[in-house]
C-alpha cells in the first residue's frame, strides 16, 4: 500500500512537472561573446570601458535576418569595440524564454519581436526611448506611420523602434494574371470575382492559404464590411449573427462554390499551400505578409516579382483599401540595462543607412530608414500598396484575439469553403462555440 | 545504531533536498497558482490575484478544453488499444524464434528513435500530401479514385491524421518493453508447453499473457504519461494556430501560458497550473484504473 501511494505521489508530480516543463526556456544557453572583428585604437577605448551588449534576437542565425544581422554586429562590434552577445533565440525561444530570463535578472540589454507582443506583454520592462530618439534625432528619417504605432502601442510613449516593416495583402502570379487577361489589379470585390472567373477560365486556381494564414481572410472580409470593430465584437462577445460577419460568410460560401478555392485549401498545413501551390505557379493569389517573397525566393527563383494589391473593398462596405495589417518588428532595451546608450547606439546601427539597406536587401523587407529609398527590385509592387496604407488592422483584423475561439473559428471558416456547412450552420455553430 | 542513523540523514539529506526542490515545491506552486489570475509564470507571487476556484470553472465552461479532453481521451484509449495489441504482437512473433529477429526489432524500433517534429514532416509532407503524397499516389495507382481523394489533413481527417503517424512511431517502444518482458519467460515453460502439444496461440493464452501482465502494467502507465504530455505532435499538425481536431490539454496550457502564435491574447499561468492539476489528477485515476484493472500478483517468475 505504501509503494502504491509513493508511487501515486511520484506520478503526479512527474506529470505536474513534466507539464510545467514546456514552460522552460529551451533555447540554447549563452553564446560566446562575438570577438571584434577589428582591434583598433577606438575598439580598445570601448574595450576597456567595459561597455558590452547582450541582444536576444528573434530570428534563427541561418534565416536572411539572422546572417545580416551577425555581420552588422560583427562590423558594429569592430567599428566600436563593443562586443556583442547575440543569442538567436527564434520565434518560440523569445515567446517562450524572454519574460523568464527577464524575471530572473539575465543580463539582456536588447531584444526584438512583434511590435504588439513586445510592448503588450513586456511593456514593464522597456526602457523609454522618447529621449534618445530627441537627441539623436532618429525620428528625421524613420517611418512616420511605423513611430505612431509605436508609441500608441507603448501607451502613448515611444519603448520600442520598428525596423523589417511589412503589410498583409494579396499576393498575386504576374504570368498567370496575364494568361488570364487582367490587365489590372481587383480595388473591389466585384473586380476580384471577376479575376476568379478569368483565373479559373484559363485553367489556374484561383485562391489558396494556409492553416496558419487563413483566418486573416475571413478578418479582412468582415471588417471591410463592418470594420475592424465588427470582427472583434463576433470573436471577443460571441456577436456572430451581425450583417458584416453573414455577408462574409455568404462570400466565402460562394467562393467556395464556384471552385475558386484550391482543392487543398482545408488540408493545407503550412507551408505547403504557399511552397507547393503558390510557389510553384499552380495557383494564382494567396492573402499573405509582404514576408512572403522571402520565404519562397528559393522555390520561385530569386528575381521573380510577385503582384501584390489591397484586399478590395465590398458593396456597401465601410473600410476601404487604406485598410490594412502593417506590422513590423521592434527593438527595444531592456529598462534594467546597464549600456541604454550603447544600446541604442547598436540599434541606430542595425536600422540606419548601410545596415538597414543590407537588411532590406538581404530580406527582401521594408528598410527603416526613410533614405533608403531603393527597396529591394522583388518588393516592387508592394511599396504602392505599403505606400498607399493609412489605417492600421491588427492581426487578422482581430478574428484571432480570442484562443478559445480561433481553433472553431478556423474549422467553421474552412467549412464554409468547401461548402460542407451552410452560412446559418456558421452562425449558429460559432454562436454555440461563444457561449 | 546512533552513528547509523547519522550516516543515513547525512547520506539522504541532499537528495531529499533536491527532491523537494525539482518536485515538491514546483507541486506545491502549481497547486497554488491555479487559484490566482497569474500574468506570466514567473510572475512574482505579489502580483497574483486570488480568484478562488475561477480557473477550474473556466476550465469546466470552456468547450475548446472539452474537445482538447476528449482528443486525449481517444488518443489514450485508441491509441492504447492499436499501440498495445501492435506492440505486443510484435514482440511475439520476433520472440518465437524468427530469422532475422534483430533486424526486424531494430526496423520496427526506429521510428521511435526519429524526432518527432522528423518524424511528423516526413508523414505531412509524403505520405499525407493530396498532390504527392504516398496515399494519394498509391490509391490513384489502384483506381481507387474516392481514397486518392481524401484530403488527409483537413478539419474532417486531421486527428485522425495525427493518430495513426503517432501510434506508427510509438509501437516500436512499447515492443521493446513487452519484448523484455518475454525474453524473460523461462523457456522451460514453452519446451513443456511443447510435449503437452500445445500450438502458438494456447502457449500465448497460458504463459506468455498471465506472466507478461505486470510489463503490461508498466506499458500502459507509460503510455498514459505520454499521452497526457502529448504536444509536439499537435503542434507539428497545426503549425501556428491550435485546431479543434488536435488539440489536447497541454497544447491549451501552452496557448494559456504563452499566448497564441500570431495575434497577442491574454495569458494566464494560474489558468495553465489549473490544466496542470486536471491533468495531474487525470493520471492518478488512469493509475488507479490500471492498478484495479491489471492484476499481476497472482503469478511470479
Amino acid at each position: 500500500m505504501k509503494t502504491r501511494t509513493l508511487a501515486l505521489i511520484l506520478a503526479l508530480t512527474l506529470v505536474l512537472s513534466l507539464s510545467l516543463a514546456g514552460c522552460g526556456d529551451s533555447a540554447p544557453a549563452s553564446q560566446p561573446a562575438v570577438a571584434p572583428a577589428d582591434s583598433g585604437a577606438e575598439a580598445a577605448v570601448a574595450a576597456a570601458s567595459g561597455a558590452s551588449l547582450v541582444y536576444w534576437s528573434m530570428w534563427e542565425a541561418t534565416e536572411p535576418q539572422g546572417v545580416v544581422l551577425q555581420e552588422a554586429i560583427n562590423a558594429f562590434t569592430a567599428e566600436t569595440g563593443i562586443p556583442v552577445d547575440v543569442q538567436f533565440k527564434g520565434r518560440q525561444g523569445i515567446r517562450q524564454g524572454l519574460q523568464a530570463a527577464l524575471d530572473a535578472g539575465t543580463v539582456i540589454d536588447i531584444f526584438d519581436e512583434g511590435v504588439d507582443r513586445v510592448n503588450m506583454n513586456w511593456g514593464s520592462y522597456l526602457l523609454d526611448l522618447e529621449a534618445y530618439v530627441k537627441d539623436s534625432g532618429y525620428e528625421a528619417t524613420a517611418i512616420a506611420p511605423f513611430m505612431d504605432a509605436c508609441r500608441e502601442a507603448g501607451g502613448g510613449t515611444l519603448k520600442s523602434i520598428p525596423y523589417q516593416g511589412s503589410i498583409f495583402a494579396w499576393f498575386y502570379n504576374p504570368d498567370i494574371f496575364e494568361k488570364a487577361g487582367i490587365a489590372a489589379v481587383p480595388t473591389t470585390w466585384d473586380e476580384f470575382l471577376d479575376c476568379c472567373a478569368k483565373i479559373k477560365a484559363a485553367g489556374y486556381i484561383p485562391i489558396t492559404s494556409d492553416d496558419a494564414y487563413f483566418l486573416s481572410n475571413f478578418g479582412y472580409h468582415v471588417a471591410r464590411y463592418g470594420g475592424q470593430e465588427a470582427v472583434l465584437d463576433a470573436v471577443e462577445n460571441g456577436n456572430w449573427d451581425t450583417e458584416p460577419v453573414r455577408k462574409a460568410v455568404e462570400d466565402f460560401y460562394e467562393l467556395g462554390k464556384n471552385g475558386y478555392f484550391s482543392p487543398n485549401l482545408t488540408s493545407n498545413v503550412w507551408p505547403n499551400g504557399q511552397n507547393v501551390e503558390f510557389a510553384l505557379g499552380d495557383v494564382a493569389m494567396y492573402l499573405n505578409g509582404s514576408w512572403l517573397p522571402n520565404e519562397i525566393r528559393g522555390l520561385a527563383g530569386d528575381d521573380y516579382v510577385w503582384g501584390c494589391f489591397s484586399y478590395p473593398t465590398v458593396p456597401g462596405g465601410v473600410d476601404d483599401t487604406s485598410y490594412a495589417n502593417t506590422s513590423f518588428q521592434v527593438f527595444a532595451i531592456n529598462k534594467s540595462s546597464q549600456y541604454p546608450d550603447e544600446a541604442f547606439k547598436l540599434i541606430e546601427w542595425l536600422t540606419k543607412g548601410e545596415w538597414d539597406l543590407k537588411l532590406s536587401q538581404g530580406s527582401l523587407g521594408v528598410p527603416a530608414d526613410t533614405t533608403n529609398t531603393e527597396w529591394p527590385a522583388q518588393m516592387a509592387n508592394v511599396k504602392p500598396v505599403l505606400e498607399g496604407t493609412a489605417n492600421r488592422y491588427i492581426w487578422a483584423a482581430g478574428a484571432e484575439n480570442n484562443a478559445d475561439i480561433t481553433p472553431v473559428l478556423l474549422e467553421n471558416v474552412l467549412n464554409i469553403c468547401s461548402n460542407k456547412i451552410t452560412p446559418d450552420e456558421f452562425i449558429s455553430n460559432m454562436l454555440a462555440a461563444s457561449k | 545504531m546512533h552513528r547509523n542513523k547519522q550516516l543515513i540523514i547525512k547520506f539522504l539529506t541532499p537528495a531529499l533536498i533536491m527532491f523537494v526542490l525539482v518536485f515538491i515545491y514546483p507541486l506545491l506552486r502549481t497547486l497554488v497558482m491555479s487559484f490566482f489570475q497569474v500574468e506570466n509564470i514567473t510572475s512574482s507571487a505579489g502580483t497574483w490575484h486570488f480568484t478562488g476556484i475561477e480557473n477550474y470553472r473556466r476550465l469546466l465552461s470552456t468547450k475548446l478544453f472539452h474537445s482538447a479532453l476528449i482528443n486525449l481521451f481517444k488518443i489514450w484509449f485508441f491509441g492504447g488499444v492499436v499501440v498495445m495489441t501492435l506492440a505486443l504482437l510484435f514482440a511475439v512473433i520476433l520472440n518465437s524464434g524468427i530469422k532475422g529477429k534483430n533486424f526486424y526489432r531494430n526496423m520496427i524500433y526506429m521510428p521511435y528513435t526519429i524526432s518527432a517534429v522528423a518524424m511528423a514532416s516526413m508523414w505531412l509532407q509524403y505520405v499525407y500530401n493530396t498532390k504527392y503524397g504516398l496515399l494519394t499516389t498509391m490509391f490513384s495507382k489502384l483506381g481507387m479514385e474516392k481514397l486518392a481523394a481524401i484530403a488527409w489533413t483537413d478539419p474532417t481527417h486531421k486527428f485522425w491524421a495525427m493518430f495513426i503517424a503517432y501510434c506508427f512511431g510509438m509501437v516500436g517502444y512499447h515492443m521493446v518493453i513487452f519484448s523484455s518482458g518475454i525474453e524473460k519467460i523461462p523457456s522451460e515453460y514453452y519446451d513443456a508447453s511443447l510435449i503437452d502439444g500445445c500450438g502458438a496461440i494456447k502457449k500465448f493464452c497460458h504463459i506468455t499473457w498471465p506472466l507478461l501482465r505486470g510489463v503490461l502494467k508498466t506499458n500502459l502507465t507509460m503510455w498514459s504519461i505520454t499521452s497526457v504530455g502529448f504536444f509536439v505532435w499537435a503542434q507539428m499538425f497545426t503549425s501556428e494556430l491550435a485546431e479543434t481536431s488536435t488539440i489536447t490539454p497541454v497544447v491549451y496550457l501552452y496557448i494559456q501560458i504563452f499566448g497564441a502564435a500570431n495575434a497577442v491574447t491574454d495569458r494566464n499561468a494560474g489558468l495553465g497550473a489549473a490544466i496542470g492539476v486536471v491533468t495531474g489528477v487525470l493520471v492518478i485515476l488512469t493509475f488507479l484504473l490500471i492498478n484495479a484493472a491489471v492484476k499481476d500478483d497472482d503469478f511470479e517468475l
